[in-house]
């Protein structure tokens, strides 16, 4: 069983790494979006899956890094290998505080709280205080000198990365006491749990995982601005893919990124309109009928086996 | 001063409004224990019931309010009734991802069926002197019309059966379910109240500023504001909530600056999260 999933890991690597040379433009840009949702996905489920409190604010993780990241390549003509890594730890050094500041208030209070600091960092880069540095409300555009194979390469291997990461988080004693957290964090500590340092320790993870692909995504766009980088569908659309694919699961985010990266291709083509409008249908019927999602669902019918690792 | 006590009426009157949309949010929260994300696109739909019942049968504004409530409540009782009240017992946060996507729902059907088109209802323009001030006529009735609804809930919940049943459930559901009061009907009740008090805060909002489809967005983040404010089901803290944020607002606009003035609603809600996690008020 193991050394066949691992096997399976490297013919799918190796299929993926191939991809730039025989692929068009079109199907290594699909495959950049899927790996960089497919992060901001595993980033969201490593901390929320585990620990239960919602974060309604991943767009702050994504902004932020992409800032960093892109204030650099632009301003301080930085290389794009070295502003990437530059933006995600810049982050999650500011997570530290963030966390410990906000990881004190619990349930709604948290997902509020996590929106608010979004919104209010949106407003607060837009404004004339700030736009010496962030070059305000009218954005940011600029060229990194990056070409699309080595830019897809490079989210492949994030995303291999933060899903090496959720692995072994997931099958270890930290991921075991982030779920137990989860389940009653009044009984967690009881347990002798240190569950502020815990939480901070996944906050910080997630936090640094979803900025650097934020900081791929930036520059992949090659624009930058407010609205753009704080925006509530960053947070919304890694949530309703990990709902998808089942939240608490390894693999769950990524399906659900691959998933719902396509249906929003054909939907997207097809009805411009009303996607948003489907969008939240979805998110309805998920939350009625199918909280689990895929994984889960296919783990209590058996279909896979019942093991915290898939 | 003349000026300043301008800004404070203004202030004041803006957030009149405001109360009404927090006072709906934080009775749902606290009664149902659902956080409504909804709630801004109620305001909107409101406000679109009264500019087309305005622009297509002629009706007058402030009649049009005396149907929309009634429909938005019972739009409330039917909602609740066939899709939250299966999220009552689930996590919180179950509830909080599904009403955020009926919100993205349905603004985006508005969005598909109105336009994006900015609108207005054209309705009481002018402005009433007054002791050497200068009021915009529109304003002041919906003030008026305002601190009338805010009046009629709070004798409701005060006097009324089905007020102190509600006032029960809030307080402890089970208890008030021992006690044999029926709180899936309170829960319904109240959702639909709160649903009418969007509907009716969208009625006022349409005689005084634009209304487009997505409008409610930039509410939710000020009636979180103001319940988180006030505190979890708290309606008076609410109610002064939405003053204090009014003021805020309409002081920062004009000493500082508008974009300024759209970050109060986020700092608020992480400063009082951080030192008064229950509201300012004690419960």
């Amino acid at each position: 069983m193991k050394t066949r999933f691992g096997l399976g890991i490297i013919l799918v690597m190796a299929f993926l790494i191939s991809v730039p040379f025989f692929a068009t433009d079109y199907w290594i840009t699909l495959l950049t979006l899927i790996l960089i949702f497919a992060v901001y996905a595993s980033g969201w489920n490593l901390f929320s899956g585990l620990t239960g409190y919602t974060n309604f604010g991943l767009a702050w993780f994504i902004g932020v890094s992409g800032y960093v990241s892109s204030l650099l390549i632009a301003d301080y003509k930085w290389l794009w290998l070295f502003a990437w890594p530059a933006g995600a730890l810049f982050t999650g050094l500011v997570s530290i505080g963030v966390g410990y500041i906000l990881l004190r208030i619990k349930g709604v209070y948290f997902a509020i709280s996590m929106v608010a600091l979004a919104e209010g960092t949106r407003e607060l880069f837009g404004t004339e205080y700030l736009t010496p540095i962030t070059h305000g409300g009218k954005g940011l555009p600029f060229v990194a000198g990056i070409r699309l194979p080595t830019l897809y390469w490079s989210i492949l291997l994030v995303a291999f990365f933060s899903m090496m990461i959720c692995y072994k988080i997931f099958s270890s004693k930290f991921g075991l006491r982030l779920i137990a957290i989860r389940e009653d964090e009044q009984a967690a500590e009881t347990l002798g749990i240190h569950t502020t340092k815990d939480k901070i320790i996944a906050f910080i993870l997630s936090a640094f995982l979803v900025g650097l692909a934020g900081s791929i995504h930036f520059t992949y766009q090659n624009y930058i601005d407010p609205t753009f980088a704080f925006n509530i569908h960053l947070t919304l659309t890694p949530i309703v893919m990990t709902l998808f694919g089942g939240v608490g699961t390894v693999f769950g985010p990524v399906i659900g990124a691959t998933l719902f990266t396509l249906i929003h291709e054909i939907l997207w083509a097809e009805l411009t309109l009303l996607y948003m409008a489907i969008f939240g249908g979805i998110l309805m019927t998920l939350i009625l009928f199918f909280p689990q999602g895929l994984l889960g669902w296919m783990k209590e019918k058996r279909i896979l086996p019942r093991i915290r690792k898939i | 001063m003349v000026n300043f006590i301008e800004i404070l009426i203004r202030g004041v009157m803006l957030g009149s409004v405001y109360a009404l949309v927090g006072m709906g949010l934080t009775l749902v929260w606290g009664v149902v224990g659902i956080v409504n994300i909804a709630h801004g696109e109620f305001v909107m739909l409101g406000a679109y019931f009264t500019f087309w019942a305005f622009t297509l049968l002629h009706l007058n504004p402030l009649l049009s309010a005396a149907f929309s409530i009634p429909l938005f409540f019972f739009a409330g009782m039917v909602i609740h009734k066939r899709i939250t009240e299966r999220l009552v017992r689930e996590q919180e946060l179950s509830a909080l991802i599904l009403t955020f996507g009926m919100s993205i729902l349905i603004w985006n059907l508005a969005q598909f069926f109105w336009t994006n088109t900015y609108r207005s209802v054209s309705y009481l323009t002018g402005n009433f002197p007054f002791m050497g001030l200068v009021l915009a006529k529109s304003k002041t009735v919906s003030f008026g019309l305002a601190v009338g609804i805010t009046a009629a809930l709070f004798l409701f919940l005060k006097y009324s059966k089905w007020g102190k049943a509600i006032r029960a459930t809030s307080q402890n559901s089970e208890v008030a379910l021992v006690c044999g009061i029926n709180t899936v009907k309170t829960r319904a009740l109240t959702f639909g109240m709160g649903i009418a008090l969007a509907g009716a805060a969208g009625a006022i909002i349409s005689l005084q500023w634009v209304i487009f489809p997505q409008m409610g967005g930039s509410y939710i983040s000020k009636t979180f504001a103001i319940v988180v404010l006030g505190g979890l089901g708290n309606i008076h803290g609410a109610l002064v909530g939405g003053f204090i944020i009014g003021i805020l607002e309409a002081m920062v606009t004009q000493y500082l600056s508008a974009k300024m003035a759209q970050i109060i609603p986020s700092m608020t809600i992480l400063i009082i999260l951080l030192l008064r996690p229950t509201g300012l008020f004690k419960k």
